[in-house]
């Protein structure tokens, strides 16, 4: 057991960055995914000559109708620009959490943090951050403004259990929320999105989640895998 | 090896309570599922026909100023022309609508494969030396099978038939790796078994979301993302138990474990990348009913 400094948190080695940067390039740029460019704006506005918005709320088409297909690579982009938009603040307040972990283990406000624990927050802020910037890409690139601020009901939630933690496990608990949130709301919104690049990408963050949840689990002393089926109960979608 | 095996078995318990709301869900989409699929007809199965179409009908509302809303804004959704591109956006080719059934099929395959797999594993001389280890082969092939029941419900709504063997394509490699499961003692070697399930679930995991964007029916896609998101978390507990037997703590695969004992690996080593890829994934037609 060891307890983490700030200085020890800022300096450990980790790949996880480059690696991170590495595999989204992949993804965008590989694979069959569409450029990050393409994600939002080749969701099928029916109308080229109208910018993307970037209003966050989902929409039907401007008939008033909404598509029956899942996949068709039509749709209404300024619905699944929405989601990602969502998506992104969502992943900017798991960020804005996990650092704020690393800040109170490293002021010794958690207490004796284990190598493994800090591990996994230093983890899975790089790759909530890398999610981010994955959604912002495309979100600018679809011609909205990148996402900057949490959804404040929800921020206002996590900061106010944050608040009352003292310790490790009182931070994974609410880390496990926070993860668990987040695999709720992609997988309410999977189905929703039009697009297939931006369907794509919100089907490779969405595992990363349950997989942050199954180890925050048995970190906890619970089963790591306790769902049949993965449920939409916490999403957090509007 | 420490357990508590009662906490265990209630956690296990109280997860399958859980379970039974989403399986309500589930079957309630049924319902409208097979309605859709009384409709629809059997055709040959063609891919990059499906592929064409949906490829075409993008072009045709995205290029030829057909779309829906400008259809809309010129109050032409009344005429033929709007007719026929209503009817075109409303429903899919059939040959879309038998590629719906074949992934569901195939990943019912895929689900049947990791089903008999842990039942060949739980079957080995010694697999029992690791009582959390048998609960969760045993609490994974259950989900495994409930995972292959969902899929061909699924597909049987749309008019296909279940698939209730296992992928045909994969199943000879499983059958020449189980003989490598068994080690030199006679017992079972947890980390060869630990290495071929983590395949199977990566293998599954990945063609569920390769599946995402191929799938037009969106009860399937909700489907198919749910039991996506429990494969990989099946492939991230087999990621950090086989790094615990590679780093010979065996003895920290326990629930509760010790937490302070942990490898700092064992904080990362379950999710490697930032993003899924579904570099593994399989053809969504080889596990089909022929």
């Amino acid at each position: 057991m060891s307890t983490h400094t700030d200085d020890q948190l800022a300096t450990e080695p980790t790949a996880q960055p480059t690696s991170a940067v590495a595999n989204r390039r992949r993804f965008l740029f590989g694979g069959g995914a569409l450029a990050a460019g393409a994600i939002l704006a080749a969701c099928g506005d029916d109308d080229d000559d109208e910018p993307a918005t970037t209003t966050a709320a989902g929409g039907a088409d401007d008939d008033g109708t909404t598509p029956t297909t899942a996949a068709d690579g039509g749709g209404d982009a300024s619905a699944d620009q929405g989601i990602a938009m969502f998506a992104a603040s969502l992943e900017l307040l798991a960020v804005s959490t996990y650092q704020a972990a690393l800040d109170a283990a490293g002021s010794g406000a958690l207490g004796e943090v284990p190598d493994a624990v800090a591990e996994f927050v230093t983890t899975a802020r790089d790759q909530h951050q890398a999610a981010l910037d994955a959604w912002n890409d495309a979100i600018v690139s679809g011609g909205g403004a990148e996402v900057t601020e949490p959804p404040a009901e929800l921020a206002a939630t996590v900061n106010a259990q944050f608040a009352e933690v003292s310790d490790v496990t009182g931070a994974a608990e609410l880390a496990l929320l926070l993860e668990q949130t987040a695999g709720a709301t992609y997988l309410d919104v999977i189905p929703q999105i039009q697009g297939e690049a931006a369907r794509a990408l919100a089907g490779s963050i969405y595992p990363i989640a349950q997989q942050h949840a199954a180890i925050l689990l048995f970190v906890l002393g619970m089963y790591p895998v306790p769902d049949v089926f993965v449920q939409t109960t916490l999403s957090a979608a509007p | 090896m420490r357990l508590d095996d009662a906490r265990l078995r209630d956690l296990i318990v109280e997860s399958q309570d859980l379970q039974a709301d989403a399986l309500r869900d589930t079957k309630t989409s049924l319902g409208t599922l097979r309605d859709i699929g009384a409709s629809r007809r059997g055709q040959p199965i063609d891919l990059d026909r499906a592929r064409r179409f949906n490829s075409d009908r993008r072009r045709l509302l995205r290029n030829g100023g057909y779309g829906m809303g400008a259809l809309a804004a010129r109050g032409m959704l009344a005429t033929g022309i709007g007719a026929a591109v209503t009817a075109i956006v409303a429903r899919p080719a059939g040959a879309q609508e038998d590629l719906d059934v074949s992934i569901l099929q195939t990943a019912a395959s895929l689900e049947n494969l990791a089903v008999a797999t842990y039942g060949a594993a739980l079957s080995l001389p010694g697999f029992d030396a690791n009582a959390v280890v048998v609960a969760f082969a045993e609490t994974t092939m259950m989900q495994h099978d409930e995972h292959s029941g969902a899929f061909n419900a699924q597909a049987e709504a749309l008019g296909g038939m279940a698939q209730n063997e296992p992928n045909p394509v994969l199943a000879p490699t499983v059958e020449a790796a189980k003989a490598s499961l068994v080690g030199a003692d006679g017992n079972a070697d947890y980390a060869a078994i630990v290495e071929l399930a983590a395949m199977l679930e990566e293998v599954a995991g990945d063609t569920y979301l390769a599946n995402l964007t191929m799938l037009s029916d969106s009860e399937s896609v909700s489907l198919m993302a749910s039991v996506q998101g429990v494969e990989v978390q099946h492939l991230a507990v087999l990621r950090a138990v086989g790094a615990l037997l590679a780093g010979g703590a065996p003895e920290l695969i326990a629930i509760p474990t010790d937490v302070a004992a942990l490898p700092a690996a064992a904080g990362s080593v379950a999710f490697p990348e930032p993003f899924e890829a579904d570099d593994m994934a399989r053809d969504a037609q080889e596990g089909a009913v022929q």
